[in-house]
């Protein structure tokens, strides 16, 4: 099959659907690669570099259109583009098929395959071929670059000897694939790093890209697992607790990246003019939903506006194809990856498997026919998470009250059983002579001084402890010796094996606790 | 000969240098020289009663000292660090057969001196003992019946208890739980026979009911640990060794003897005191633990889902070169393996490339307290890197490789997450907190309580299977 990748139209689009590399990758699946003239000039590719990568440059869009059998893009095609196609052809690239009826409809009418890169379904298997993340991740990147290039402090706290700079506040709304690539760039560059999300769950990865979690106290939280990993439209009340929160972050904060976007709805606005209004000039924001809309009030797609107070607000929507080269190389990557799928045997024919959840859902069009939406996958996105218990911490007066119990009943405890022992002693004391009772003290005493000794002993200790305690409880040699010389041979000669064998335990056991100290060291 | 002031002092001396070495303990650097303030003491109190009044029978002392010393010096120098529970678990079998039969020569003195009474023949020619005996008041020698029982009870449980726990710890005598039909009642009949015979002893019966009563005692010491399985044994081992110490203190009440009651109770409280850490650890009722084996499970196990990812040491050495800090959790695996001096060099080798590498312990990691930390130093591992369960807990979530080598249920997430698990609720290592674990593992079978481990099947898990010290070794070269 001939795979082409014409150069993309769309005003401002730098972006290739194929680089060398992933030419010479697709090469080994059995296809041959065509790229139209120039179509990589502004992601850094030239048609040289196509060239040793054995790729034909075909020069003009329709020739390339003719010559191919699939068409790979990276931008939705334009009217002039989809004439193009033609019955049995297949084009990969972005679609939108929910925003774009007309589009599709046109696509059907030409008989052409298409497979939208925005509709690979969200499951562990076709992550490699996730253009939106991977095209968020660059956003999120990029988002943070812009920021600071409009930024006029650094990220950075720092202590020199020109004075103290603190470091710069930066807020992230929304911690999809973007949102995270954003915590992690802005962190990495030093800045400190706070994150919302409407989605609870995801708490813990916002936590260890850097950043810390705005809890935000609310029964009815979001389980994303349910929605495909995208996040929901929230109720007024939810909404309204969401806006007071960020009231409070916007005087505070210098940087605000704002991701949030809901699945096929306008993006919700969030950043509100007041708190635009209430943030400190030469504040920045970057509003990464800016082409279906913006979460802030002040964004104007496409432009750097800036607020009556200095609060300069960007809505550019060409992030990734800012990035043009590292954008190109993931596209490149996540499209190959999707003719492998469409290549099974690696022989360079297309086998469109509409039994497959990847393809068919990434499918809009086929045989003549929209297949779009696609039916639900059969493999669900994420474990639905398991709602986490509340633990509530105690205010101090309950903690004091609760010591204080455990002290009442620790001595309660402790009186009762000295009680107990007491009244044990004078029954024992009725009955034992005298001298039973004075070794009784010398006992007891000996039992409490064992019991407060033993408490110290170091927990690695505890082997030598052991030993040392088995060395000196052989201490019972004296009672042999003691008896040892009795007339009895009897006698004799059990206290003699005693002797023997209390004398093997005592030099035993203290020569084998030396031979342990000695080997614990410092380093 | 020296008089009896000199011996009462000598054995004060001793007490305190006995009270001063268990005490020494709670750091490494001094218990150095608190294991020389014992050997002081028991060489004082040794020496100062043997030469005390009427001790006699030299030529019987002195050589079985002698040889005694010779054979005890000779066993310890040739042991392996890996042997210790077994040879400790032996030793704690001499005091109790010493006790035995320094309970049945205290009976036999003291009908002797009845006899002798009785026959108002003179006393010469007695022991030491017997001499203490012949000024006894009858209800004095009542006592001394009890505490001769005690003392013989103990010592005989002490004894096959002891020998029996050394087998299982030698590998010599199946692990696992094992009782005659009828279980724990039979126990329960041996220890009421022996009651019977006790009574009937003390009203005055032969000799022979307290040599039947020892033999019961010698049975349920037997069929008691018989009962337990390998699993339980530092609980075991901790509890036999404050049996020893019990049935000092009993026959030191027998011979009157306050030193021998100090250090009894001393050595009795110490292994108490070790085995109810043992049991909180392993979060089971000191009960439980010597009534044998695991509690029925209340429900089934929750099946565990997935499969356990097998890795080549070049995966985990590339891992490690990788990490930053490093985190390894040894098992009773390492020493039967006997790798330690090889994870030694693998902390050496991390160290110098700057990395972080920590131990975490479990405190019934092994199969005696502390076993872990015995081995780790003669391996050379510096002991402030060598850290405890709740030191190091909840360090887990910031490291990057976690191995575990040889441990099974000390790092079993069962016991956190499952309810029905058989050991649920024991506090474990979290390993799995980590970025990445790997459990460096014989083959695919379950630990030492049979319990399927629902770690190994764990995302971030990897396992290395072969023998401990085979894999360790050819990670170390492969490591840059």
């Amino acid at each position: 099959m001939k795979i082409g990748a014409p150069k993309e139209t769309a005003r401002g689009e730098a972006r290739v659907a194929l680089t060398p590399e992933s030419a010479q990758h697709i090469k080994k699946l059995g296809h041959e690669c065509l790229i139209e003239a120039g179509a990589g000039e502004a992601a850094g590719f030239d048609d040289d570099a196509y060239r040793e990568a054995g790729v034909t440059v075909v020069d003009g869009a329709q020739a390339l259109w003719e010559a191919a059998d699939v068409v790979i893009k990276v931008r939705e095609p334009s009217e002039e583009e989809a004439g193009f196609l033609r019955q049995g052809q297949t084009l990969i690239s972005f679609f939108w098929p929910a925003q774009s009826e007309e589009l599709l409809e046109k696509c059907r009418a030409q008989g052409a395959t298409v497979i939208a890169m925005d509709m690979v379904p969200r499951i562990s298997r076709a992550q490699k071929m996730d253009a939106l993340s991977s095209m968020a991740n660059i956003a999120g990147y990029r988002a943070v670059i812009e920021a600071g290039n409009n930024f006029g402090r650094f990220f950075t706290g720092q202590v020199t000897a020109a004075g103290k700079v603190p470091p710069a506040k930066v807020l992230v709304i929304g911690a999809g694939v973007a949102g995270l690539s954003a915590i992690g760039t802005a962190a990495s560059l030093g800045a400190v790093v706070r994150a919302f999300d409407v989605r609870p769950e995801v708490a813990e990865q916002i936590e260890s890209m850097g950043a810390e979690f705005l809890f935000l106290e609310f029964d009815e939280s979001q389980d994303g697992a349910e929605t495909g990993g995208y996040a929901a439209p929230s109720s007024p009340e939810f909404r309204e607790k969401q806006l007071a929160l960020f009231r409070e972050q916007a005087p505070d904060v210098d940087i605000v990246i704002t991701t949030a976007l809901i699945p096929g709805k306008p993006a919700p606005k969030l950043w509100l003019e007041d708190m635009v209004k209430a943030m400190k000039p030469g504040s920045v924001i970057v509003d990464l939903a800016a082409e279906k809309g913006g979460n802030c009030d002040l964004t104007v797609p496409d432009e750097r506006v800036v607020s009556d107070n200095g609060v300069i607000v960007i809505g550019y929507t060409d992030f990734p194809s800012r990035m043009a080269t590292q954008a190109s190389l993931l596209y490149a990557t996540n499209v190959r990856h999707m003719l492998n799928d469409l290549t099974p045997e690696k022989d360079g024919a297309i086998v469109h498997d509409m039994e497959d959840d990847v393809i068919r859902g990434a499918t809009v069009t086929h045989a003549g026919e929209i297949t779009f939406p696609p039916p639900p996958p059969k493999v669900k996105a994420i474990a639905s998470a398991k709602p986490k218990p509340k633990v509530k911490e105690p205010t101090p007066e309950e903690k004091r009250a609760a010591e204080h119990a455990a002290f009442l009943a620790q001595t309660k405890r402790q009186v009762t059983m000295l009680g107990v022992g007491g009244l044990l002693m004078l029954l024992l004391g009725q009955v034992a002579p005298v001298s039973f009772m004075q070794h009784f003290i010398v006992f007891a005493l000996a039992c409490f001084v064992g019991f407060q000794v033993i408490w110290g002993v170091s927990h690695s200790l505890h082997t030598p402890l052991m030993a040392v305690t088995n060395a000196i409880s052989s201490i019972i040699i004296l009672g042999a010796i003691l008896q040892i010389g009795s007339g009895s041979f009897l006698v004799i000669l059990m206290s003699a094996l005693s002797v023997l064998i209390a004398s093997i335990n005592i030099v035993g056991g203290f020569q084998v606790t030396r031979r342990m100290l000695a080997m614990f060291q410092k380093s | 000969m020296l008089g009896q002031g000199f011996v009462s002092a000598a054995s004060i001396a001793a007490s305190v240098l006995f009270i001063l070495s268990l005490g020494g303990l709670s750091n490494q650097e001094k218990a150095k020289r608190a294991v020389w303030y014992g050997i002081v003491g028991m060489a004082v109190a040794v020496a100062f009663t043997a030469v005390g009044p009427g001790i006699g029978g030299y030529w019987w002392m002195v050589p079985m000292m002698i040889v005694g010393a010779v054979i005890g010096a000779y066993v310890a120098k040739k042991v392996d660090m890996t042997e210790m529970p077994q040879l400790v678990a032996a030793l704690h079998s001499f005091v109790g057969l010493a006790a035995v039969f320094v309970g049945w020569n205290a009976d036999l003195e003291r009908r002797r001196v009845l006899a002798a009474q009785l026959a108002e023949s003179s006393t010469e020619g007695f022991s030491a003992f017997a001499a203490l005996v012949a000024t006894k008041t009858p209800a004095e020698l009542m006592f001394l019946q009890i505490e001769v029982v005690l003392g013989v009870f103990i010592g005989a449980v002490t004894f096959t208890g002891s020998v029996i726990a050394f087998g299982k710890l030698a590998g010599k005598v199946d692990g696992k739980p094992r009782q005659l039909p009828g279980g724990h009642m039979l126990n329960a009949g041996a220890a009421v026979l022996s009651l019977l015979l006790a009574i009937l002893y003390l009203n005055s019966a032969g000799f022979w009911t307290l040599l039947l009563m020892s033999l019961l005692a010698l049975f349920i010491g037997y069929h008691l640990i018989m009962g337990i399985g390998g699993a339980d044994m530092p609980v075991v081992v901790s509890m036999l060794n404050s049996y020893s110490g019990w049935a000092a203190a009993a026959i030191g009440f027998t011979l009157s003897n306050d030193l021998l009651i100090v250090t009894g109770a001393l050595v009795g409280s110490s292994g108490a005191i070790l085995s109810y850490i043992m049991c909180k650890a392993m979060n089971r009722n000191f009960i439980n633990v010597i009534l044998g084996g695991f509690g029925g499970s209340k429900g089934p196990a929750a099946e565990i889902e997935g499969e356990q990812v097998a890795i080549d040491t070049a995966g985990v050495a590339s891992a490690l070169s990788d990490a930053d800090s490093v985190i390894i959790v040894p098992g009773y695996g390492m020493a039967v393996a006997q790798a330690q001096n090889a994870v030694s060099e693998l902390t050496r080798k991390l160290r110098s490339a700057g990395k972080q590498v920590r131990f975490g312990i479990h405190p019934v990691a092994g199969r005696l307290p502390g076993h872990m930390n015995v081995l780790l130093a003669e391996a050379r591992v510096p002991y402030d890197i060598v850290l405890e369960m709740d030191e190091i807990n909840d360090d887990f979530a910031n490291t990057d490789v976690v191995i575990v080598i040889g441990a099974n249920d000390i790092v079993n997430p069962a016991a956190q997450e499952d309810p029905n698990s058989p050991i649920a609720g024991m506090p474990v290592l979290r390993v799995w907190d980590a970025k990445q674990v790997f459990v460096c593992k014989r083959g695919q079978g379950t630990g030492y309580s049979g319990i399927e481990n629902p770690l190994f099947f764990k995302e971030n898990s990897r396992m290395l299977y072969g023998d401990a010290r085979t894999s360790i070794d050819s990670l170390v070269p492969a490591i840059e």
